[in-house]
């Protein structure tokens, strides 16, 4: 610790402003000192905003001393160098004539860093003038190694929900095998696969919203999207976002209508023919609603099924029950066309 | 039928049986010969001295172990590979990441566009082996 002689001048300025801090705040002082929460005041009269009060909270969060703290500019929580943009944010919100709040990074005296969720208000004096920054810190430390150990545990779940499915695949095909046909085991194949490729997508994204193309271009990777029939795809439309439920549906209504369409439609027989998937979002008073369009061209004429199969009721009925929407499956005889139009979550940006 | 991937030998390492037994029927169907099936990196790698291989599917996670020395000596003798997982590809160990991942379960015709990829024979380049077919699929 520095001897008196060695103190310039500022800094014996800001300690008896910390004395005197003390003298009219009393009791305060002492309930500020003990509290839980890490909080300091710097001084705003002075440059580069030094402490002038710090209390037990905040000097074991940081690892310092009082007097290691007192007199010290702000910034030197954050290290040196600092981060420009740390830096950049905390000026800005002592510049700033209202309170702010962030997340940031400081840095411990043992060089260590933590994350804080930060709070920083300008106190005024009678005249209005800003006089001292009032600052608490609130250590996320804890709160990130929770979330750290949730994403563990959330892929280990869908690394096993994964296998444990990758294991049904193998049972169904070695049961039926010889004892179904094959067109009964392969379909029954592709439904498993289509349901772990919606879920494998979800659980990456931590089944928070998903992507319309991410869900497109798993479900149709098997039939030869941007593969061996790259050219007979076109997927036209601005990504769009969309809830767990709603993309895991619309994930198994696109592989049956695909399905359909290896079996009977322009996929089938090595035909040349095309599908063109289109979307597009329109607002509504009800929220934003998304027009979806499959259609097929190009493939043998098609003759309407003559009964419905899980496929077809999964399409008509799946969305609109699950989903609060409407399709209209038409067997066309150019090609199969659906039409599907299901409430979208309101999209942010473009 | 003439397929592409006639008799060519491919290494199957893959702990679960049921698994590796779809895994193998998968190729037959495909008209490749399996080699393996190996549960563990130690028949693994002495199935890589012992064998000629064009190409192998590798789970990431076998019983615990991990099969990247397995990747280490394939790559070494320049056979290309393919990891199979259910885990999430950013889950894989850096420096493997830009290798070609097949995501668990998967359908037939995912495994051979990859294997139809892997057994291209390349371009002569400069590149080193492990950046010719570290090429993800697009």
């Amino acid at each position: 610790m520095p001897s008196e002689e060695d103190k310039s001048t500022e800094q014996k300025v800001a300690e008896s402003e910390v004395e005197s801090f003390r003298k009219d705040l009393g009791p305060f002082v002492v309930a500020a000192e003990s509290t839980r929460m890490a909080m300091v005041f710097t001084d705003a009269k002075e440059p580069n905003h030094p402490f002038i009060f710090a209390n037990d909270s905040f000097l074991s969060l940081a690892g310092y001393e009082r007097e290691e703290v007192l007199g010290q500019s702000f910034n030197f929580l954050l290290g040196r160098p600092a981060d420009p943009d740390a830096l950049a944010q905390v000026e800005a919100a002592f510049a700033s004539s209202s309170e702010n709040d962030f997340e940031i990074c400081f840095r411990r005296k043992d060089g260590s860093t933590f994350w804080a969720a930060f709070f920083i208000s300008p106190i005024r004096d009678k005249t209005g003038d800003v006089v001292q920054h009032f600052a608490s810190f609130v250590d996320l430390s804890k709160h990130i190694q929770e979330e750290e150990r949730l994403r563990f545990l959330l892929d280990e779940l869908n690394h096993r929900t994964q296998n444990t499915l990758a294991t049904v695949q193998a049972i169904a095909v070695q049961t039926l095998h010889g004892a179904a046909d094959k067109e009964a085991v392969d379909t029954f194949e592709g439904r498993i696969l289509a349901l772990s490729k919606a879920h494998g997508l979800l659980g990456r994204k931590l089944w928070d919203a998903v992507s319309l193309r991410d869900v497109i271009d798993q479900i149709l990777q098997p039939f030869g999207l941007n593969g061996r029939r790259v050219a007979q795809f076109s997927v036209a439309g601005d990504d769009v976002r969309l809830q767990p439920k709603a993309a895991l549906t619309l994930a198994l209504v696109l592989h049956e209508l695909a399905t359909n369409a290896a079996k009977h439609g322009a996929l089938s027989n090595d035909a040349a023919g095309k599908i063109d998937i289109a979307w597009q979002v329109e607002p509504t008073p009800q929220g934003d609603r998304m027009r979806l369009r499959w259609q097929e061209s190009g493939g043998p004429p098609v003759t309407p099924p003559g009964r419905k199969g899980f496929g077809s009721r999964l399409i008509e009925g799946g969305l609109a029950q699950d989903l609060d929407g409407e399709v209209r499956l038409d067997y066309e005889p150019a090609g199969v066309v659906c039409q599907i139009i299901m409430p979208v979550p309101r999209q942010v940006g473009g | 039928m003439n397929s592409p991937f006639s008799d060519r030998r491919v290494l199957v390492v893959e702990d679960e049986v049921l698994v590796a037994w779809l895994l193998e029927d998968m190729l037959a169907d495909l008209g490749c010969a399996v080699v393996g099936p190996a549960a563990s990196v130690k028949q693994a790698l002495a199935m890589i001295d012992a064998e000629a291989i064009d190409v192998a599917v590798l789970d990431v996670n076998l019983n615990g172990q991990l099969s990247y020395p397995i990747a280490d000596a394939l790559a070494a003798r320049g056979v290309p590979f393919v990891f199979s997982t259910g885990y999430d590809k950013d889950r894989m160990l850096d420096g493997y990441k830009t290798f070609p991942v097949l995501q668990k379960p998967f359908h037939q015709s995912e495994l051979s566009d990859i294997l139809a990829k892997l057994l291209t024979p390349k371009e002569p380049s400069a590149e080193p082996i492990i950046a010719t077919v570290a090429e993800t699929p697009p």
